[in-house]
């Protein structure tokens, strides 16, 4: 564990968004349970750019699900803001990922019946939410799709596809923002912008962005990073760089 | 490559469901239908058999032939005969039957049925027996057939009123019923049975128009019967030969009914094929990485194409054995509850012929197979490099229409309307029809060949708005143009059915409109007295009608046929040509021409006299034949309307001059009679009181009002001085009148003349109406099925496309969209589908039925049933929200987080 209490950015002193504690998931595979959550308590505070690193089943996604409502934890507590997320009703879920919780995946991020446009601006359709147009439009020339924006996807490269998902994302300023392997499918270059955007987005924005990641490189643009391993968190990083945190995974891995 | 087939199907059998549910109703239909006709076949033949093979023996007398060689009535045997056949050594026992006709009064005292019922008497040796209670042994007893006895509502136990030859009503006990089954001499207009001795007092009738029978011991039957025919010098047949002839002759409907069933089995099948065509495209599409790594480890094309085949034999043949099994259920209730509305109880016990077995299979499995040909062929043509690609579906939208589709299917639009036109300028009969049908399928071509474009289409106009409502129905707006060609299969499907019903709905519509109008315009009347139509010449009446049972083909229908006022405006006066040497029928004036009996004048000068009536006219009626004995000149019919304004009162088409032309010295005159004739000829009508010569002053369209010629009243009387009644009374209520009390004087008017009907002309339409109307509810129910399959269809189509995209919903999910907004989404396409599929049927509906209906009925007035295009519509809402139902479910019940994570 290395906690360097010397090395303050102020982003990681900002007051939590979002609080879990305590918080397991075990899942049933027929006879053996299998804890892919096993008690993590974890803080993210506001304008910070986390990441949450671990080998291959270390529940690193599942987490994330956890902290977004997508899925339900088996015990523990998660709050966004005030709000206790944890035990809330489908219906009530729904509406706070639609009005506080942006999301980017790894792929198959947007429907590719709409238009970029469309998908940027879908959310905000479903909750029926007023557009704030300067906000779109600083989003949309920070992200250069100005020209794109009456593509389908399929008329799009990947890390265009990827951007409009950003976009999409950062568009109504919710509380936090989580990228699930957002340059996974993406080639290098591709990855480094839409990794600047969301570092910049975070920066400029005071946006909260967490996260998850296999990738040593992409863990660097983040401000700080938690390792996890079998369930627990194991291990955290602040102010990254790719050298560190492959040395830290290598030490997980071993 | 066998074992992975059915692996994958095992896997993948949830796709199957709605593919084997709409295969399975179609076979079931077709192999019900089957099994119905010949259990329906096998208990009427079973009934015949058993009661013509009661005796040994039935002989007929022959139709006599007069000299011109034009068939008359049978003479029947007289009692010498039936004596001499007792004394026969080879004759045990011999009866006779004797049948005249007897006027059987309703409960409420008027006569039954449009023609006085048959009347008979079995000897004791007979091949009837009573169906429930006794045959009449006393003089005071009476059976009545069955349907008779449905259609007045007697019951055993009753007293029954009949009049006899002096028409005095006499009063019987009902003791029994006879089922006559489909026999057309007694199924037609009724028929009531007397004890023998009774039934000379009865009807007049003498001598035996059948003899029964049985054959001493020793004595084949074949030598009793030739032994018979010795005495009697007709063919004479054994019981089992009658009956057998009796059973192939009724077979005949049974076989209308069945290939009438079965057309709809096809048009069910027809749609299922659709269905299971598009299935299995979408299932080939998203198991394009399956085949590809299939081909990758050394599948052979011909391997793949022949997996996919047998994928769809077993799937096929698996729905079609359900199928079958259904199909002997249904038959079975069928015949449990259907044979007995068509007047034939289904006795005997099912029948399941390997015929209607292995039909059913082979239908449901060939077109299966066949269906899923052009899949299988697509299926040959995945590369193997299509295994390495990621997710070839989710991106995939479809390409646009080329324009070779689009101007072959404009084409084929160009086609159908140029044959629309074809069939509207030829003259008004079934050629005509013939080239709408042509012209309809061409046009379901087009739809077909245009259906993505029409999709597409269609759905950009009704998203305009539908966007507006939010997010979940422009999603569906959107997804629903995503594979406009699967969308176009999946609606084609039930275009099939709604395009059937509504065609045949305005075709039923505008005749009913048509026929109402017509004889509302022609012939503005309320009520029509006439005296009962007695087909035979009451006086010397031998009951002699028809005797032979097989040489009439249809029968079944004595439910319809007997209700006293469906024939009697439109058919307008008899054609019979008989003789008569009696001067009264039924206590009624006679037309001596013609030996029909006539109004009397009694009536007549009753009803004028009413306030309640406001206008009486009437019509006399006779025909005047040049020379009776030379067949090739016809009789002509002539006419006049007292008491009435030609042109006014009674009006028509008139192709030459005008109604109102007709005075005394003037002949109006029709169409088919006017033999190339105009107006301003000349024509002669031989009369009794000196022949009239006549100026043709209009010829007019034959019609249900008008035929043959109509001259003044003047005239009339004095070309037929004897002629002092009318055939027919028009009647109008008197302005202002209650309905109610016309009706009371109309009904006390003939009180005294039990015979002389009187008919509602608005009673007369509603029953005209129902009749349509039951016509039209028991097709569109037919036709139901075909909806049902397409829904499914739908619905098939719906749920894959749902699994194709669960990572789209889990996508919308996340980003907060509720799970009623998900489901909600589904709905809205689905039911977009069925609008569009629905919608599309309908227009073909109304544009090809006013075609249908032009092209047959001249003068058609066109209507379009708007209630029941709107409950159509309706239920293609209500199908669409079905349709969606499961797929909906599905979609929302999915995990979010497990969609997301499964590639």
């Amino acid at each position: 564990m290395s906690t360097p209490a010397a090395q303050s950015p102020s982003p990681v002193q900002a007051p939590p968004v979002v609080v879990a504690r305590g918080l397991t998931k075990t899942y049933d595979t027929g006879g053996s349970q299998v804890h892919a959550l096993a008690g993590v308590d974890v803080d993210f505070h506001r304008g910070a750019f986390t990441a949450i690193m671990g080998p291959s089943g270390s529940g690193k996604s599942t987490l994330m699900h956890c902290l977004a409502g997508l899925d339900v934890a088996t015990s523990g507590t998660v709050h966004l803001g005030r709000t206790q997320i944890t035990g809330m009703r489908d219906g009530d879920l729904t509406l706070l990922r639609r009005d506080r919780i942006g999301f980017i995946f790894q792929s198959f991020n947007l429907l590719p019946m709409l238009t970029a446009e469309q998908n940027i601006l879908l959310p905000s359709q479903i909750a029926r939410r007023k557009v704030d147009q300067e906000r779109f439009d600083h989003i949309i020339d920070v992200v250069g799709l100005r020209d794109r924006l009456g593509h389908l996807p399929a008329k799009l490269s990947g890390g265009q596809q990827q951007r409009v998902a950003v976009a999409r994302a950062l568009l109504n300023a919710p509380e936090v923002v989580y990228a699930d392997e957002p340059t996974g499918n993406l080639d290098s270059r591709s990855g480094a912008e839409v990794l600047a955007f969301l570092r910049d987005s975070a920066k400029d924005l005071h946006q909260t962005i967490v996260m998850v990641t296999h990738d040593p490189v992409a863990a660097s643009y983040a401000d700080r990073v938690v390792f996890l391993r079998d369930g627990r968190l194991v291990d955290e990083v602040v102010d990254p760089t790719a050298e560190v945190v492959s040395e830290h995974l290598l030490k997980l891995e071993a | 490559m066998l074992r992975t087939t059915l692996a994958g199907l095992r896997l993948h059998v949830s796709r199957y469901v709605t593919t084997i549910l709409a295969i399975m109703l179609g076979v079931m239909f077709v192999a019900g239908t089957l099994v119905f006709a010949d259990t329906l076949e096998a208990s009427y033949e079973k009934s015949v058999m058993g009661s013509a093979t009661s005796v040994d023996a039935i002989a007929v007398p022959d139709p006599v032939e007069d000299e011109d060689g034009f068939p008359g009535d049978p003479v029947p045997f007289d009692q010498s005969v039936l004596d001499d056949i007792r004394a026969l050594p080879e004759v045990a026992e011999a009866d006779g039957l004797i049948r005249g006709q007897a006027v059987l009064l309703d409960a409420e005292g008027r006569a039954f049925g449009f023609t006085p019922p048959t009347a008979v008497a079995f000897g004791e040796t007979t091949r009837f027996s009573a169906s429930e209670g006794e045959l009449p042994a006393a003089d005071d007893e009476i059976a009545l057939a069955t349907s008779t006895a449905d259609q007045t509502g007697f019951e055993i136990g009753d007293t029954v009123t009949v009049l006899d030859t002096e028409q005095d009503k006499r009063d019987f006990t009902l003791t029994g019923l006879v089922d006559f089954g489909v026999d057309t001499g007694y199924a037609f207009g009724g028929a009531v049975v007397f004890a023998q001795d009774d039934i000379q007092q009865m009807t007049g009738a003498e001598g035996y128009s059948e003899l029964n029978a049985l054959a001493t011991d020793g004595t084949s039957d074949e030598d009793a019967a030739a032994a018979i025919a010795t005495v009697t010098g007709t063919d004479v047949q054994t019981g089992a030969q009658f009956g057998e002839e009796m059973a192939e002759s009724a077979g005949g409907d049974t076989e209308m009914l069945r290939v009438a069933l079965l057309l709809f089995g096809v048009i069910a099948m027809f749609v299922a094929g659709i269905v299971i065509y598009n299935t299995f495209a979408i299932l080939i599409a998203q198991r394009q990485r399956e085949l590809a790594l299939l081909r990758c480890v050394g599948a052979k094309r011909g391997q793949v194409f022949r997996s996919v085949l047998t994928e769809s034999f077993v799937v096929g043949f698996f729905a079609s054995a359900l199928g079958v099994l259904a199909g002997v259920g249904v038959g079975a209730a069928g015949a449990r509850f259907g044979g007995p509305l068509m007047g034939n109880e289904a006795t005997a016990s099912l029948v399941v012929t390997p015929t209607a077995v292995i039909v059913g299979l082979l239908i449901g499995t060939l077109m299966t197979v066949f269906s899923a040909l052009i899949p299988a062929t697509r299926a040959t043509r995945v590369a193997p490099l299509a295994a390495l690609r990621t997710s070839a579906t989710a991106s995939g939208l479809e390409k646009g229409t080329g324009w070779v589709r689009a101007v072959f299917g404009v084409l084929a639009f160009a086609v159908s309307a140029a044959l629309v036109a074809l069939s509207q300028m030829g003259p008004t009969d079934t050629t005509g029809l013939f080239i709408v049908t042509g012209a309809a399928m061409t046009a379901f071509v087009g739809v077909v060949v245009l259906g993505p474009l029409l999709v597409r289409g269609i759905v950009r106009v009704i998203g305009i708005p539908l966007r507006r409502t939010g997010v979940p129905g422009m999603l569906a707006v959107d997804n629903s143009t995503r594979s406009p060609r699967r969308a176009a299969t999946a609606m084609i499907a039930l275009t099939v059915g709604a395009t059937l019903i509504t065609g045949y709905s305005v075709i039923s519509d505008s005749f009913e409109t048509t026929l109402t109008e017509q004889l509302e315009r022609e012939f503005p009347v309320d009520y029509q007295v006439s005296a009962q139509y007695n087909p035979e010449d009451q006086a010397n009446t031998d009951g002699s009608e028809d005797d032979d049972a097989a040489e009439g083909a249809q029968g079944g229908d004595g439910l319809e046929e007997g209700s006293p006022n469906e024939d009697g405006a439109v058919e307008g006066p008899a054609t019979e040509d008989e003789t008569t040497d009696s001067a009264s029928v039924d206590g009624l004036p006679v037309d001596e021409s013609t030996g029909d009996p006539l109004v009397p004048s009694e009536i007549e000068q009753t009803l004028s006299d009413s306030p309640q009536v406001g206008k009486v006219m009437s019509e006399r009626f006779t025909m005047v034949d040049e020379d009776p004995d030379d067949f090739s000149t016809m009789a002509l019919p002539v006419s006049a309307y007292y008491g009435a304004e030609m042109g006014v009162d009674i009006r028509g088409e008139a192709i030459e001059g005008d109604l109102s032309d007709l005075e005394p010295g003037k002949v109006l005159l029709t169409e088919n009679s006017a033999e190339g004739q105009g107006v301003g000829d000349t024509l002669t009508i031989p009369a009794p009181g000196g022949d009239l010569d006549l100026e043709i002053a209009a010829i007019v369209e034959t019609n249900a009002t008008f035929w043959g010629a109509v001259v003044d009243p003047e005239d009339f009387t004095a070309a037929f001085p004897e002629i002092q009644e009318a055939r027919y009374l028009h009647l109008r209520s008197a302005d202002g009148a209650d309905p109610a009390d016309v009706r009371d004087a109309v009904y006390s008017a003939v009180e005294e003349y039990p015979t002389v009907q009187v008919m509602s002309v608005a009673e007369m339409k509603n029953q005209f109406s129902e009749m349509m109307d039951i016509a039209f509810y028991t097709i569109a129910a037919m036709l139901g099925l075909a909806i049902i399959i397409a829904v499914f269809g739908i619905s098939n189509t719906m749920a894959l496309s749902v699994l194709e995209r669960t990572r789209e919903s889990a996508l919308l999910r996340a980003l907060g969209l509720a799970k009623r907004q998900l489901r909600r989404m589904l709905s809205v396409e689905a039911v977009l589908l069925c609008m569009i599929g629905a919608g599309i049927g309908i227009t073909l509906g109304v544009l090809f039925g006013w075609a249908a209906a032009a092209a047959v009925l001249p003068g058609l007035v066109f209507s379009v049933p708007v209630v029941q295009i709107a409950v159509f519509i309706a239920v293609a809402i209500l199908a669409g929200l079905l349709a969606a139902v499961l797929p909906a479910r599905r979609a929302a019940g999915t995990s979010i987080t497990g969609a997301l994570a499964s590639e």
